[in-house]
């Protein structure tokens, strides 16, 4: 009964109601304040924990949950890790003494920062629209990011990742968060694999977004790339990021065959590995390969399962390297989500490289079959193409002395350049040596020369040197030739050729 | 937005003969406000006796006479939702809050009968906008609260990909009674889903520091029976055991003080009441539940217990009648069912 009878009293005295001396009025202020003093004592705390990765280089830990928790708790207020993950992305940038992120050339930046904002136009848009919810709440605007996450799981229902952030946003307004993804426990109960594979997510794409490959710089396997190829992918799996590139090289200038390579950086997203991570061996190990590929072909969606997405793009895995060294296995593709996923987990695939289907049909719509080259990498390192131009022109010379072997028939010293494991279509180096004599008697009867032109050297080091070699071969006076494929492996420091084809 | 001199000449006309009519019978001078004021205790008197009906035709009888009044729509508004019929008081509230944009508790309202469906997103808007109309209305924030942690865990469940089917149950929003009632927390937990549940609660007051005078606290039981001493005491000490843990977050014995045939609220099952009060209460960084006013009568093995509880936690704060009815099984006295009001 006293309800009613105070409501009653409550009818006469308006005043109260809207005097602004309400029951709890200035509490969320008061939140926000607190949060922000929580992030600046939890940013103090990080500093050091940002130092000792350093060394180690690789391996961000998901954040020091349990230093990092405590210290809103001790700043008397709800400070999220959410905000403190993303302060210690950019202290990270704004304290190193070292510009570069270890040795993968690198170059840390704040997600913040005006140059930063350039890069958004380079990401998947949805990504782009999480990255722009990341900035807000490291800068406390939590509302604005609520805002903003409201939109965007509208627009993308099925991403998960972006539900996680927007629960955590509607989460703190009523309570501190104090991580990112921080669900009741009866759900992270329920769905603890799901909740880390999305925490994993979000660690990678924040890594890839604030460590950023500097103007300029090319990833190491790019020795020189063929105008023919008028784009090329690499992907670094430990960053779960595919780097889509335009190949402005231009073509060679006189006397030099291999210019240095310029590629501009297109875009680059989020992709996903095999299950069982990466370093393909055998059919069936749900590993992604590593190795220099290019792109054979593109499927059509229409015929594909849902589980592809919008398309596929096939590389030739196996190639000659794996070949040789006995790995088996096949069909692996570049491809995109099933309809009720925006991306998969960091690892997820049968070995393909999977990327979320807007992403993916900015692929389809931008590379060329054939003539595409797709570096997967553990992890990928970068520098500036000045710094290879040695070992450029030293790879180069090798293979003009090769050429110059060819044109003279010089069969002794030819068979110098043809390591003994040569294999080809399924020939040895003696089953296949008729095929070369042929070749190179229809060739220097005439003396006439050989051209070599559109020269792509891409190598790749694992414990052996591999040079995936591809030019067109032109007879001197003619306007065609052939394009031809050869994979070279130094042995005992010298380049010897192992397989000879063509693409 | 707070009606002040100078937002007056910016009012509606209505609006205006609104805040004379609340002026006046603040003054309680004026015969035709009282007689207003007469004619809404009316309709809250029938609303009380549960004649819902004839509150509804009295409503609509003055209604006639004075269709834009905003006092006898928002009881009309009310008496639909207490009747069941939300998508009545719906229409109701929203040509409230497009009249009287101003007015915070019919977006209040609204967004309890949204919630009452599920439709939290609607109900997240309305109440943003009782907000926007008055910053410092508690109920609202409360009630937002609820929704927000609700559409909070819809969103974990989207992301982590689990079936929406054990989403758990509605939030139990706070329905205003009456127009420009002091902030009064409406009746927790009033569901309005839960249509067929007995005559809601009266409203306690969240403020037991406003002088809300001892003569309008609820009227003690009638005459609970003397019960034995002893057992009487037991049924404190469980009680005050059971507020203990429940401050204290010790789920385990929490829920261990409740009895095997405990009846959740809103026919929930077991089940879903225990997550559900896990997820209110593992969360909170920081609980307070007190009890006064504790008053027990035992009956054989069974026992009722009476009380004010206060409860406040990181964002809530509120004071509430509960009465616990207890049972006692071996040693032990566990509660049998839990209803909050007098």
């Amino acid at each position: 009964m006293a309800g009613w009878r105070t409501q009653q009293r409550g009818h006469a005295s308006v005043p109260v109601v809207f005097s602004g001396g309400g029951l709890r009025p200035r509490r969320r202020p008061a939140a926000l304040w607190a949060a922000v003093v929580g992030v600046m004592v939890t940013v103090a705390l990080i500093g050091a924990c940002v130092g000792r990765e350093e060394h180690s280089g690789v391996v961000m830990e998901p954040v020091t949950l349990a230093a990092a928790a405590t210290a809103p708790a001790a700043a008397g207020g709800p400070g999220t890790l959410l905000d403190s993950t993303l302060a210690k992305v950019q202290d990270a940038a704004r304290d190193l003494v070292l510009p570069r992120a270890a040795d993968t050339g690198l170059e840390r930046r704040p997600l913040a920062e005006p140059a930063m904002q350039a890069m958004l136009p380079k990401l998947g848009q949805a990504e782009a629209r999480l990255i722009a919810i990341y900035q807000r709440i490291s800068q406390g605007q939590h509302r604005q990011a609520l805002a903003e996450a409201d939109a965007l799981v509208r627009d993308h229902p099925n991403f998960h990742l972006a539900h996680l952030v927007h629960g955590d946003l509607l989460s703190v307004q009523v309570r501190p968060v104090s991580q990112i993804g921080d669900v009741p426990d009866t759900k992270a109960r329920a769905a603890l694999e799901q909740l880390q594979v999305l925490r994993e997510e979000s660690r990678r794409r924040l890594r890839a977004l604030t460590e950023r490959p500097p103007e300029g710089y090319v990833p190491t396997q790019f020795l020189t790339l063929s105008p023919q190829s008028r784009h090329a992918i690499a992907i670094d799996a430990s960053r779960s990021r595919l780097y889509l590139f335009e190949n402005l090289t231009p073509a060679h200038a006189s006397g030099a065959l291999a210019s240095t390579p310029r590629l501009r950086l297109l875009a680059d997203f989020y992709i996903s590995v095999g299950l069982q991570g990466i370093e393909k061996q055998v059919e069936g190990d749900k590993r992604t390969p590593l190795g220099v590929y290019y792109i054979t072909s593109s499927l059509n969606p229409k015929s594909l399962p849902d589980l592809y997405g919008v398309g596929a793009l096939p590389i030739n895995y196996p190639n000659p390297l794996d070949v040789q060294r006995g790995k088996t296995g096949s069909g692996i593709w570049l491809h995109g989500t099933p309809s009720d996923q925006f991306v998969r987990a960091p690892q997820a695939s049968d070995g393909c490289v999977v990327l979320s289907n807007p992403d993916l049909e900015r692929l389809l719509a931008t590379v060329q079959v054939r003539t595409t080259p797709v570096v997967i990498a553990p992890e990928l390192h970068w520098l500036r193409p000045e710094t290879l131009d040695a070992e450029r022109r030293q790879f180069e010379q090798t293979l003009q002395s090769w050429r110059d072997a060819k044109v003279q028939g010089d069969l002794q010293q030819l068979q110098g350049f043809y390591s003994s494991r040569f294999l080809s279509q399924g020939r040895n180096l003696s089953q296949w040596w008729p095929r070369l004599e042929a070749e190179v008697r229809g060739n220097s009867n005439g003396t006439r020369g050989l051209e070599l032109k559109d020269l792509s050297l891409l190598q790749w080091r694992d414990d052996q040197d591999t040079m995936v070699v591809t030019f067109g071969e032109v007879a001197l006076g003619q306007s065609r030739g052939v394009t031809k494929r050869q994979y070279w492996a130094r042995e005992n420091d010298q380049w010897k050729i192992f397989f000879e084809g063509n693409p | 937005m707070q009606p002040s001199v100078k937002s007056l000449s910016l009012m509606p006309a209505s609006w205006r003969l609104l805040a004379l009519a609340v002026a006046v019978s603040a003054a309680l001078s004026a015969p035709l406000a009282r007689a207003q004021t007469e004619d809404y205790a009316e309709v809250n008197r029938l609303m009380r006796a549960g004649q819902m009906s004839e509150a509804l035709s009295k409503a609509d009888q003055f209604l006639a006479g004075k269709p834009r009044d905003p006092q006898m729509r928002f009881l009309k508004g009310v008496i639909q939702t207490e009747t069941g019929k939300p998508a009545d008081a719906i229409a109701t509230f929203t040509k409230l809050t497009e009249d009287f944009p101003e007015l915070p508790e019919p977006y209040n309202n609204l967004a309890v009968l949204y919630a009452g469906q599920s439709q939290f997103d609607k109900a997240r808007a309305a109440l943003e906008m009782a907000i926007r109309t008055n910053p410092s209305y508690a109920t609202a924030h409360e009630n937002l609260g609820d929704v927000y942690a609700k559409l909070a865990s819809q969103a974990y469940s989207k992301a982590l990909q689990l079936d929406a089917g054990n989403a758990g149950v509605a939030p139990k929003l706070s329905l205003i009674r009456n127009l420009f009632a002091a902030d009064a927390k409406g009746v927790r937990p009033t569901t309005v889903a839960a249509a067929t549940a007995p005559a809601p609660a009266p409203a306690a007051s969240t403020r037991p520091a406003t002088a809300t005078a001892p003569a309008v606290t609820p009227a003690q039981p009638a005459a609970p029976a003397p019960a034995a001493g002893a057992a009487q005491d037991e049924v404190e000490a469980a009680v005050l055991a059971w507020a203990k843990a429940w401050s204290s977050k010790n789920m385990q014995g929490y829920l261990g003080a409740y009895a095997q045939g405990f009846t959740p609220p809103g026919g929930q099952s077991r089940k879903d009441w225990e997550a559900d009060r896990r997820a209110r209460i593992v969360p909170r960084n920081r609980i307070d539940v007190t009890i006064s006013d504790l008053n027990v009568s035992v009956n054989g093995d069974r026992a009722t217990a009476r009380f004010r509880q206060g409860y406040s936690s990181d964002n809530l704060n509120v004071t509430s009648r509960k009465t616990l009815e207890l049972v006692k099984s071996g040693s032990r006295w566990l509660i049998l069912r839990e209803s909050t009001g007098a």
